[in-house]
């Protein structure tokens, strides 16, 4: 059924949307659409503090699009301008074709926002949480108590829909935050580290359903802690730190600039031990452009020749009298990207991320 | 609706896709925090129980003692009369101060950003929550009245009064919205709006012309009591239900007979709500504004 959607938001001028009852292809006459447009972006708080510095990034329609960098690099600020929740000092941003200053409300039409802290009222049941969400962006009256259990479905509330939401668990409010924030069938949705705080199996279960918005269709912008939840979700990447963007790229792309494969080596002893296994290492010859760092065991190589040429470091350093009691030979992996980048490591723990 | 054009923005009933009205905005708010009022029995409960405590304790055990105070300035009026007017006032006072501490919850659970980012006019998402505040208000000043009348007193103007006693809670409750409102952005803390707002409560109520007449307190207390809201509030209230002009600390003959009670305790309350409005309105959208703070 070729039926229009009138929750789509369709700005008339310049794009019509086909929607088939679910998550519709948008068309557009002007080429290839994009979601994000972001032009010399800046943002600098009252206190002189410049949170972001001149980003420019553009990101088409139907990306999975992740948002990495540590803690006060920027990624929250930089997702509020998307927001329209904070206005940029320099720069022009546009959403959805509409400007985030002069259209912001057209903006708003047009986006789902889960903030980072899960937003929810705990007043309310689950169900009517959603109701609100419905009826706050303007579903229309007819559709809004199939769209309530629809989503509901989706994340797995059905059960307690009719329970308040104070008494749910923290990854039922995170995936009730999550369904408030579709009600609209939004084109684009940002996710500001949707899974902070989560035990893995509600991490799983939220990625699934992240997935499945996006197969529909759905452009997603999501800033993560979790640089495995990054290479598992994301199409492309990017990297803040200090306000400015420092890497972008797919996961394989950006593991691929890492250069090479890396090789850890677990010694006996301590510090002194790992210190001067790690100054051979640097002066081994066939690791001419190897980067070397200290690790809690023993040290880490990252270099093009790393298989080749692992078994001569391990040798050279039994000759220098130091005893290894274990090594591994993998690929690069997204930690290793992020401390390429920032020289320094994402807390991947499980659960609690200090903030 | 059947081909996909530029038409398509519109809705079935003609309105603009995202089916967002002004008044549609304020009903979903105003549903949602009446919603929240039924939940939350700190909201219904303990703003009602205090003046209900109050009007039951201040009559039992200050009756004999007050009425005669009373007596002197007002033959034959009950204390229980004389006393419920300022009851009333006395809910308006608490239950506005549950406005302020509705907005906090709201800022610290994430609800207030969450509806900054929907396209809801954000002008109607706040006459929507204390259009629900002032209802609920109203609705409690109804209580009030029965269960005084229960108790003996008399409303002499019957139910026109007490509509207008109603309409005088109201009038009142709104600056007292409006300062718990800015408490609540300023502090942005339970806790400390709570706790402002209730050290305010009792040297309001108790220095003002609320539980006995002016003329037999001291000098001090009738001095702040011509500042305090309170006394404009509660001397138009009881204008309306002794069916006399009462008003102790604005003497006017306009009207010659009760209006003269009512009338200037109301226009110095507007006067008050538009001032107090106006400053929590600024702070409301400096809060909600997209400005780099």
């Amino acid at each position: 059924m070729a039926k229009s959607d009138p929750e789509g938001v369709t700005d008339g001028a310049n794009r019509s949307r086909i929607d088939d009852g679910s998550h519709g292809e948008e068309l557009r006459a002007d080429g290839p659409a994009t979601a994000i447009d972001v032009d010399g972006l800046e943002l600098v708080y009252s206190d002189g503090t410049a949170a972001v510095r001149g980003i420019d990034m553009a990101i088409p329609e139907g990306e999975f699009f992740g948002f990495l960098g540590p803690n006060g690099a920027g990624k929250t600020t930089t997702i509020k301008v998307f927001a329209t929740l904070l206005s940029p000092t320099a720069g022009t941003v546009s959403v959805n074709g509409f400007d985030v200053r002069s259209e912001s409300r057209k903006v708003r039409q047009s986006i789902g926002y889960m903030a980072q802290e899960t937003s929810i009222d705990p007043e309310l049941t689950a169900a009517e949480n959603i109701r609100f969400a419905c009826e706050a962006y303007g579903v229309s009256r007819g559709k809004r108590a199939a769209r309530v259990s629809e989503l509901l479905d989706l994340v797995d509330l059905a059960d307690v829909a009719d329970k308040r939401a104070e008494e749910f668990s923290g990854g039922m409010k995170k995936r009730l935050d999550a369904a408030t924030a579709l009600v609209h069938r939004p084109p684009l949705v940002f996710l500001d580290e949707p899974t902070t705080g989560l035990d893995p199996k509600a991490r799983n279960r939220l990625w699934e359903y992240f997935r499945r918005i996006n197969d529909l269709g759905t452009t997603i912008f999501l800033t993560t802690q979790y640089l495995e939840e990054a290479d598992q979700l994301c199409e492309r990447l990017a990297v803040i730190l200090d306000g400015e963007i420092v890497a972008d790229g797919s996961p394989a792309d950006l593991k691929h600039e890492v250069g090479g494969e890396v090789l850890e080596v677990e010694l006996e002893g301590g510090p002194a031990v790992r210190n001067r296994a790690a100054t051979l290492a640097r002066e081994f010859d066939a690791f001419a452009t190897a980067s070397v760092t200290e690790t809690e065991a023993g040290i880490s190589v990252t270099a093009e020749t790393a298989r080749q040429h692992g078994t001569d470091l391990l040798v050279a350093l039994r000759d220098a009298e130091l005893t290894v009691t274990g090594f591994n030979i993998r690929a690069p992996t997204l930690d290793d990207v992020f401390l390429a980048i920032t020289g320094e490591e994402l807390d991947t723990d499980e659960g609690e991320v200090p903030r | 609706m059947s081909t996909p054009s530029a038409d398509d923005s519109r809705g079935p009933t003609g309105r603009p896709a995202s089916g967002n009205t002004f008044l549609g905005d304020v009903w979903v708010n105003f549903k949602r925090w009446n919603l929240k009022a039924v939940r939350n029995p700190f909201v219904l409960v303990v703003s009602l129980v205090q003046p209900i405590i109050f009007l039951v304790l201040f009559t039992q055990v200050f009756g004999n003692v007050a009425g005669s105070a009373v007596n002197q300035g007002l033959p034959g009026v009950s204390y229980e009369t004389y006393l419920l007017p300022a009851i009333a006032i006395q809910v308006a006072l608490a239950s506005a101060i549950t406005s302020g501490v509705g907005l906090v919850n709201d800022i610290e659970n994430g609800m207030f950003e969450k509806v900054l980012v929907t396209p809801m006019n954000r002008t109607a998402v706040f006459l929507g929550k204390t259009a629900a505040e002032l209802f609920r208000i109203a609705v409690q000043i109804v209580i009030i009245l029965g269960l005084g009348i229960l108790l003996g007193a008399e409303i002499v103007t019957g139910l026109v009064g007490a509509l207008g006693i109603v309409a005088v809670g109201i009038l009142f409750s709104l600056w007292f919205v409006a300062f718990s409102n800015g408490l609540a952005i300023i502090t942005r803390d339970q806790e400390s709006t709570i706790i402002a707002a209730n050290l305010l409560q009792f040297p309001l109520l108790f220095l003002s012309s609320a539980f006995l007449p002016l003329a037999t307190l001291p000098d001090w207390i009738q001095t702040f009591a011509r500042v305090n809201p309170v006394t404009y509030g509660v001397d138009a209230a009881r204008s309306l239900m002794l069916d006399r002009d009462v008003m102790t600390v604005i003497d006017i003959s306009w009207f010659g007979g009760t209006l003269d009670g009512v009338v200037p305790g109301l226009l110095v309350l507007i006067g008050l709500d538009l001032v107090l409005g106006a400053i929590a309105v600024s702070l409301l959208s400096r809060a909600s504004s997209s400005d780099v703070k």
